[in-house]
């Protein structure tokens, strides 16, 4: 886990909303670790202390959590964080080959960062889209009905 | 109070307690892996699946607490639950998931320190299949150490989770957490911060398979080699209960033993590997005698002629010429005859005094769990049997005459400054009963041997006033005597008594007789579990030489 000594919310109207959400603390835990990534891209060990110290649990066992969801990333993940959706309909029409473009290409496998760091990939379950797979997810936007040559346009786009 | 049946059994049980407390309470088995009695509830091994009719799938036993029908919904006119625990789909619901818990757990039982002790072997072979059908390879893990003493074996976890409860709920220390889900979630050490705690140990106690390991153990001997003994733990005041596993008397291992008016169901790691402080101390055989600068073997005759001779002419002079010290490391009943001879038998011509405590640091764990400041297990009992204690005996014995010296060792944890080096160096003749060439051991005239912690038998007394049994877990060697029955021969030999305590009983019963407060505490009394003291609220006054009659 890189080491990150601070950690502030820089928004904290937000984390008292969600906060006020729910009658118990320990309910706020994901959406205050999703507003903790939102702000620095990955978890730092000083994110996760600061949500367990916000929810009242000890960070060892946030570090449960943390590590149990897979959208949850406690290294640094590239400027554009690509998500290639996995699931059957994207499978069939060929979200491997799209995989094995960007692996050759960036030089990088599941969970890696291109050595530049514009580039992250990681296997991904259903988006949600399947009439239009394959799916791919780059930051927060999808991108449907994907091709080899349409990927390379949209990275260069971005 | 709700009603309920379990099979056929018709229980009344308290409302609000679960259906596998109620279960164990009636000695009715059902199996489970992750359920602790002193750890939170978490239901994940799923072992204990049982039929509750009215309930439209099985129930995890552990988490399904009984609570209370209105008159007319009541189960077969007057049952709050109906539970069934021996129906076919209960056994088969076990059976498959003991599969499940099987899938990547390696059969390597023949060198798996657990074996013999394992629920995973108990319950696969009661209520498991007796062949695997998994034909994919299995998931395969190198060992890592959790901390200095603990190894975990990723194999054969099976993730009942009672280990990362412990640090978290008992030692507080949170080093363990759960990494990733599925089948590629394992313990691991949070931040790299290695599970080295006080309480550490115990990990590898509630470890219901082998997972957990004992660097100190691992791979020394197999459980159904062990000879099982429980006794307490004398490292501290406290008094943990333990289990001592022993083979050929040699000491292997020590476990905690469940008491919950001492220590709940863990010990401390102090008094966990405490033990080994015994085998690599350097040892006793025989009685010894001073000699040439060094010291050559005496037989117990020879030795208690030599006692006679030094002691009994002391007896007629004037002055004080005697001084006792007294050990709290000592049973009961050895500091009552001790308190005995010196008190009965040398009366006004001796003081006794002691070494000052040994002392550490306490600890105090929120679960409750403590360790004593004071690292001598029977101060209490020292107090009670020589309430004439001299604290100032250096200062009392520089001015006086004091010639003569009879001691109880501390044994190995005790260290001598300069002042009482040269107190004990100053003696006319020092008689040192113990068990290892202690400091104390190495300026004696005369070293009586006695037996070591692990050998000792009577009953100790903890800061809290319970006298617990110390049971020997190792059998005395040849030249050994009991600490009490050295003590007779010596009131014996210069008092011209003729006691003849024949074991360690006898001393016991005569002790309750002349203290009010330990009359009646018999070992058959005070069991395996111990008793307190009788009048435990008052303290004892000090009532000086004529408590002693």
């Amino acid at each position: 886990m890189a080491q990150n000594r601070t950690f502030k919310f820089t928004n904290p109207q937000r984390v008292e909303k969600i906060l006020s959400q729910y009658p118990d603390k320990r309910s706020a835990t994901l959406p205050l670790l999703h507003l903790a990534q939102e702000q620095e891209g990955y978890l730092t060990s000083a994110a996760i202390e600061a949500v367990a110290e916000l929810v009242e649990i000890h960070p060892g066992e946030m570090m449960d959590t943390v590590s149990f969801y897979t959208m949850f990333y406690t290294k640094p993940m590239g400027k554009n964080h690509v998500q290639v959706c996995q699931t059957l309909s994207c499978s069939l029409n060929g979200a491997d080959s799209l995989v094995d473009h960007i692996s050759e290409k960036y030089k990088i496998a599941h969970g890696d960062v291109s050595q530049d760091g514009k580039i992250s990939l990681v296997k991904v379950e259903c988006l949600g889209s399947c009439d239009t797979a394959p799916v791919i997810r780059i930051n927060d936007s999808n991108y449907e009905s994907m091709t080899v040559e349409k990927f390379d346009k949209i990275v260069e786009s971005i | 109070m709700p009603l309920i049946k379990i099979d056929d059994k018709e229980i009344e049980v308290e409302k609000g307690i679960t259906v596998l407390q109620a279960a164990i309470d009636e000695r009715i088995e059902i199996p489970y892996y992750c359920y602790h009695p002193a750890l939170s509830i978490v239901g994940s091994c799923r072992m204990c699946l049982v039929e509750i009719e009215g309930m439209p799938k099985l129930q995890v036993s552990c988490n399904t607490t009984i609570g209370e029908l209105p008159p007319e919904r009541k189960k077969d006119g007057k049952y709050d639950m109906i539970v069934r625990t021996q129906t076919e789909i209960v056994k088969r619901e076990r059976e498959n998931v003991l599969e499940f818990l099987l899938l990547n757990h390696p059969l390597d039982c023949p060198v798996c320190d657990q074996a013999g002790e394992c629920y995973l072997q108990d319950y696969s072979y009661k209520y498991g299949r007796a062949h695997s059908r998994f034909l994919e390879e299995k998931r395969v893990r190198k060992n890592e150490y959790l901390g200095s003493n603990v190894i975990i074996n990723h194999n054969r976890c099976i993730m009942c989770t009672r280990c990362v409860r412990f640090t978290r709920e008992i030692s507080g220390t949170n080093e363990l957490f759960v990494q990733a889900r599925g089948d590629v979630s394992k313990i691991s050490i949070f931040e790299d911060k290695s599970l080295d705690n006080m309480l550490a140990g115990n990990v590898i106690d509630i470890c219901p398979v082998g997972a957990l390991l004992s660097t100190d153990y691992i791979h020394k001997n197999r459980f159904w080699n062990l000879e099982a003994k429980k006794s307490i733990c004398t490292d501290c005041s406290v008094g943990c209960n333990i289990l001592v596993y022993s083979q050929n008397n040699r000491i292997y291992r020590l476990n905690a033993r469940e008491n919950h008016n001492v220590n709940g169901y863990f010990i401390c790691d102090i008094g966990r590997y405490g033990f080994h402080r015994y085998e690599d101390a350097e040892k006793v055989t025989s009685p010894l005698i001073r000699s040439d600068g060094g010291f050559k073997p005496i037989s117990w005759e020879g030795a208690l002629k030599e006692i006679y001779e030094q002691f009994s002419m002391s007896m007629s002079g004037e002055k004080q010429q005697i001084v006792g010290i007294a050990s709290p490391f000592h049973t009961n009943e050895s500091l009552f005859m001790f308190g005995r001879l010196m008190n009965n038998i040398f009366k006004d011509k001796s003081i006794i005094g002691k070494l000052p405590f040994i002392e550490d640091y306490e600890i105090h764990f929120d679960s409750g769990f403590r360790i004593s400041k004071d690292r001598s297990p029977n101060r209490k009992g020292l107090l009670d049997f020589c309430p004439n204690l001299e604290d100032e005996i250096l200062q009392k014995v520089k001015a006086g005459e004091v010639r003569l010296c009879y001691a109880l060792d501390d044994g190995v944890d005790r260290k001598l400054d300069e002042e009482w080096e040269s107190f004990f160096k100053s003696q006319r003749f020092l008689v040192v009963q113990t068990y290892a060439m202690t400091p104390l051991a190495k300026l004696a005239h005369l070293i009586l041997l006695g037996p070591s912690p692990m050998e000792r038998e009577g009953t100790m007394t903890n800061d809290q006033g319970r006298i617990q049994w110390l049971n020997p877990s190792v059998s005395l060697t040849n030249k050994t005597r009991p600490d009490w029955e050295i003590i007779m021969e010596f009131m014996n030999t210069v008092g011209k008594r003729e006691l003849k305590y024949t074991s360690v009983n006898e001393v016991n019963l005569e002790m309750g007789e002349r203290f009010p407060d330990y009359r009646g505490r018999t070992f058959f009394k005070i069991g395996y579990q111990g008793l307190p003291k009788k009048n435990i609220t008052t303290s004892r006054p000090s009532e000086g030489r004529q408590a002693i009659q």
